[in-house]
């Protein structure tokens, strides 16, 4: 009977409270869904009867790990909004002689019928959506889908406890907030006479001094190994600096255009200023929220998009050839003419032949630079300092690129790919060889496609006389005198044969080599896309899905602050209308406040993603997305799309603001 | 020519749907003259409210007219309604109605910001304003960090900072302990000295007992009316007690 009326009282509080409690139920019930069938994915047979589905379940479980922490934070974020609202009614409560445990019951039953419905809906919809997800994950992998239905308990108990957990720590929450306020602090709730917020000085230098040396990293990142290694680090100084600034100094900068008597004692500056000045301490953590939630959503939708669109791209820079032979350690031209025939003769053997081979021989060694001297890296030392060296010999040089190299024994050739060799002379682990003279292009590069690897912040090709020469600087360098030649060497040729036979090709080419008992790989074009693909898909369907998350996640903070200043607002309008403002001049204010604190964030986030363009496109070289046109015209749209999404959800919580006003 | 006109107000409200009809005024006429100090007294539900709403140009009146030197508000077009109400009318307000996001200084200036005035003007008429009001030395502070009696002498000095014809007061002294009351009544009989047209709604004998005629209303109509002439204010004050005592008990109307 007595439990009835509690509930009764919960669910008349729930409907009473409705336009901030359905967008908080429809922010739990969404990010369950999307939980849940993240998690699916992960614990999915079908999924896991996949070829690459080890990488595939690693990616996607990084996505699980991201979609609960994002969950945790906006939930907690709504919910600390919907109490400091409500404080009022449970003060009300108070006085009307229902103690602290009545509303303490009350708070219970509503996180229950809260958590309930969440929790419930957001199942049920992540159980149709999963296999939907799935499709979508499969079509984009470019793989089949199988028929079937599962529906993995483990699953949804993980989702389960842990949406309760996050419902039971926000009631916890709630109910200290009310335990300890007293009633009269309660029924005045919201509206306390806040002190103006002073400008600290400090943490809005230490914010600039945050995002200068986040963008400076990002600036000067010149390895994609590097840029592995320091991004996290631009990341995190980026997100602390812009917290920084839009704390502290958005507050600055206010109270600098209010000192500005000319600029401030006019009717629209003047309204929006003071009330920007006014509440800017609770909101600026959340401008500074909106603000990186743009920045990551439109950073992952350009990257990932960017990447599939790229796909097709990357493998052809990738792989010139349609089938690419590797062998390690080649030390003859005897055993150079053997693997040719022993290929050839598995092509024919397969029903193909072979076009447009290309051969090269090469030593490839990772050394650490010092100016001009080269040592054999160690264990230790610094990512920066590494150099990647390549030797070719002059007549490799001069077959491959059809000029003469002119050189002398004791000389060298030099093309700079990235990096500086300074001098004249190179000292390679002691063995010095004269700088002849430097190459501005090598076609075997730049046409021929990419030997080099560009993860590291120098590399370099060196060409040297003859073959003495070259063996010398090796023994030299990893200081055994007894080492041979062991040059990789390089074999890439077309067949026109069709994908699937393509890929027996390399098979058969791999278990010759096998025979041969030789070290090496053979890499195919068709097979190298289809682990791209594995790779580069996933992200995609990652990029996707979170995009989606962080927009919601965006959208339901933007709605929040639009209602609290709504009601902030009102009171200050009526009493500005009494003394003579007009109904235009509010509109007029209103649209010029809304819309300056909107796009603040948005504006701001479009300069962190300019800053952060070097660092991310030198990581997508990372996995070998080289196009960085492309790159930059993904990013251009997505920003564009994202403008217009933003200006929607505008126009949406702007409308809900002026009935709240009005 | 009389300052302000009020000319066979009625109003009535009428429920949403048409069912109820509620009559607030019935039949109001007075004149008020420049310079005058005139407090209106009279229970709630009496119509008070209404009236000081039509007189702010808050609200229309069903019937009648209201004339402010002349012109007619219900003439005034809806798009120069504010700035007619910003120009010719102060406001004080019984909760003060001032703004926690602005410091008194900026909360005075805020009717001036709103006509486009410069800061130069602004400071200039503020002066002599707040020297009267003793407040000069909180013009920096936040509304938040003064007592009620400061905070309703703020609200005064931006009622009166645009110059209005008449500053109309609703209970000004009903949220002030006994001490600013008294204060606060001192400076307006000032400011009414100084020439300034003052209009005050009240319940309270002694806040009424500082103007120079009280009008009393009852039932949506003027009741009665008594100047002060030549009394002192104790004798007025009993002079309205007996009249509200009069009223209350259900007396005629004697004129």
């Amino acid at each position: 009977m007595r439990n009835g009326f509690y509930t009764r009282l919960a669910l008349t509080n729930l409907r009473k409270n409705a336009q901030t409690y359905y967008p908080y139920i429809l922010a739990g019930s969404a990010t369950v869904m999307m939980f849940y069938s993240m998690l699916y994915l992960v614990v999915s047979r079908e999924v896991a009867s996949l070829n690459d589905s080890a990488t595939l379940r690693t990616v996607l479980g990084l996505g699980v790990w991201v979609i609960g922490i994002f969950a945790f934070i906006l939930l907690l974020y709504i919910n600390s909004f919907l109490i400091k609202r409500r404080k009022k009614e449970f003060g009300l409560f108070n006085i009307l002689g229902m103690e602290k445990k009545h509303i303490a019951r009350i708070m219970l039953i509503e996180t229950v019928i809260t958590a309930l419905v969440c929790i419930g809906l957001g199942l049920v919809a992540g159980i149709l959506f999963s296999k939907l997800g799935l499709l979508l994950l499969l079509r984009i992998l470019e793989l089949n889908a199988a028929f079937g239905f599962e529906l993995p308990l483990r699953a949804v108990a993980v989702t389960t406890v842990l949406f309760g957990a996050i419902f039971l720590i926000n009631l916890v929450y709630n109910v200290f907030q009310v335990h300890l306020s007293k009633p009269i602090e309660l029924l005045k709730g919201g509206n306390v006479g806040e002190k103006e917020p002073r400008t600290k000085w400090l943490i809005a230098l230490s914010g600039a001094a945050s995002l200068a040396g986040g963008y400076s990293i990002a600036l000067t990142v010149k390895s994609p190994l590097a840029a592995i290694s320091l991004f996290f680090v631009a990341v995190l100084l980026v997100i602390n600096g812009t917290y920084g600034l839009f704390t502290a100094g958005s507050i600055a900068i206010l109270k600098a255009l209010r000192r500005n008597k000319r600029f401030y004692y006019r009717t629209t500056p003047f309204i929006s200023v003071s009330g920007m000045i006014y509440r800017m301490k609770q909101n600026a953590a959340g401008l500074a929220s909106i603000c990186i939630l743009s920045t990551m959503v439109i950073v992952m939708a350009s990257s990932t998009v960017s990447l599939y669109v790229g796909l097709e791209d990357a493998v052809r820079t990738n792989y010139i050839r349609e089938i690419t032979v590797l062998v390690e350690d080649v030390n003859s031209d005897e055993q150079v003419e053997q693997l040719k025939n022993a290929i050839a003769e598995t092509v024919e053997k397969a029903g193909h032949s072979i076009h447009n081979p290309l051969a090269m021989r090469y030593v490839s060694t990772l050394t650490v630079q010092n100016g001009n001297a080269f040592n054999r890296a160690g264990g230790t030392g610094n990512n920066r300092d590494l150099a990647l060296l390549m030797f070719i010999t002059a007549e490799e040089y001069e077959r491959m690129e059809g000029v003469s190299a002119g050189l002398n024994a004791g000389e060298a050739l030099v093309y700079c790919m990235q990096g500086k060799i300074p001098g004249d002379t190179l000292n390679i682990g002691g063995y010095s060889l004269d700088i002849r003279g430097r190459v501005e292009s090598l076609k075997m590069l730049e046409e021929y496609g990419v030997l080099l690897d560009r993860m590291f912040t120098q590399s370099y090709v060196i060409i040297t006389a003859d073959e003495q020469d070259l063996l010398r600087a090796r023994r030299a360098l990893s200081g055994d005198e007894t080492l041979s030649m062991g040059y990789r060497f390089q074999y890439l040729f077309d067949t026109k044969a069709s994908a699937d036979a393509q890929l027996r090709l390399r098979s058969d080419l791999k278990v010759m080599l096998g025979e041969m008992s030789v070290p090496g790989n053979v890499e195919g074009r068709e097979a190298a896309k289809d682990e791209f693909m594995s790779v580069y898909g996933v992200l995609f369907f990652l990029g996707l899905f979170l995009g989606a998350l962080f927009i919601l996640g965006t959208v339901l903070i933007i709605y929040y602050k639009q209602i609290t200043e709504g009601y902030d607002d009102k009171e200050r309008f009526a009493i500005m209308s009494k003394v003579g403002l007009s109904l235009d001049e509010i509109k007029r204010t209103i649209r010029f406040q809304v819309l300056s604190v909107f796009y603040l964030p948005l504006v701001m986030a479009v300069i962190h993603i300019v800053f952060a363009f070097p660092v991310i496109s030198k990581l997508l070289a990372v996995i070998k997305l080289y196009n960085v046109r492309l790159y930059a015209l993904c990013t251009a749209l997505t920003i564009l799309v994202f403008a217009v999404c933003y200006a929607m959800i505008y126009g949406l919580t702007a409308r809900t603001y002026y009935r709240i006003v009005r | 020519m009389a300052l302000l006109e009020v000319r066979n107000l009625k109003k009535v409200y009428t429920t949403r749907f048409g069912k109820h009809q509620v009559q607030a005024l019935s039949n109001v006429s007075f004149t008020i003259e420049e310079g005058e100090f005139v407090a209106i007294m009279g229970e709630s539900g009496s119509g008070k409210t209404t009236l000081l709403n039509i007189l702010a140009a808050l609200d229309q009146p069903t019937s009648g007219e209201v004339l402010l030197a002349g012109r007619s508000l219900t003439s005034i077009p809806e798009k120069a309604i504010s700035a007619f109400r910003r120009d010719q009318l102060g406001f004080v307000f019984q909760d003060f109605n001032l703004l926690d996001t602005f410091n008194l200084r900026d909360n005075i200036f805020l009717p001036l910001v709103l006509a486009g005035k410069s800061y130069t003007e602004m400071s200039a008429r503020l002066v002599p304003i707040a020297r009267t009001l003793g407040i000069s030395d909180i013009l920096d502070k936040f509304p938040y960090e003064v007592s009620g009696g400061q905070k309703q002498r703020v609200a005064v000095a931006r009622a009166l900072i645009t110059h209005p014809r008449i500053i109309l007061a609703d209970e000004p002294t009903g949220a002030l302990d006994s001490r600013s009351s008294d204060e606060l009544l001192g400076l307006f009989g000032e400011i009414n000295r100084q020439g300034q047209t003052i209009l005050m709604v009240t319940h309270s004998t002694k806040a009424a007992s500082h103007a120079n005629r009280v009008m009393f209303i009852k039932d949506g109509e003027v009741f009665h009316q008594i100047y002060r002439a030549s009394k002192s204010r104790h004798e007025f004050y009993q002079n309205i007690s007996d009249t509200l005592t009069v009223i209350a008990t259900g007396g005629d109307r004697h004129a």
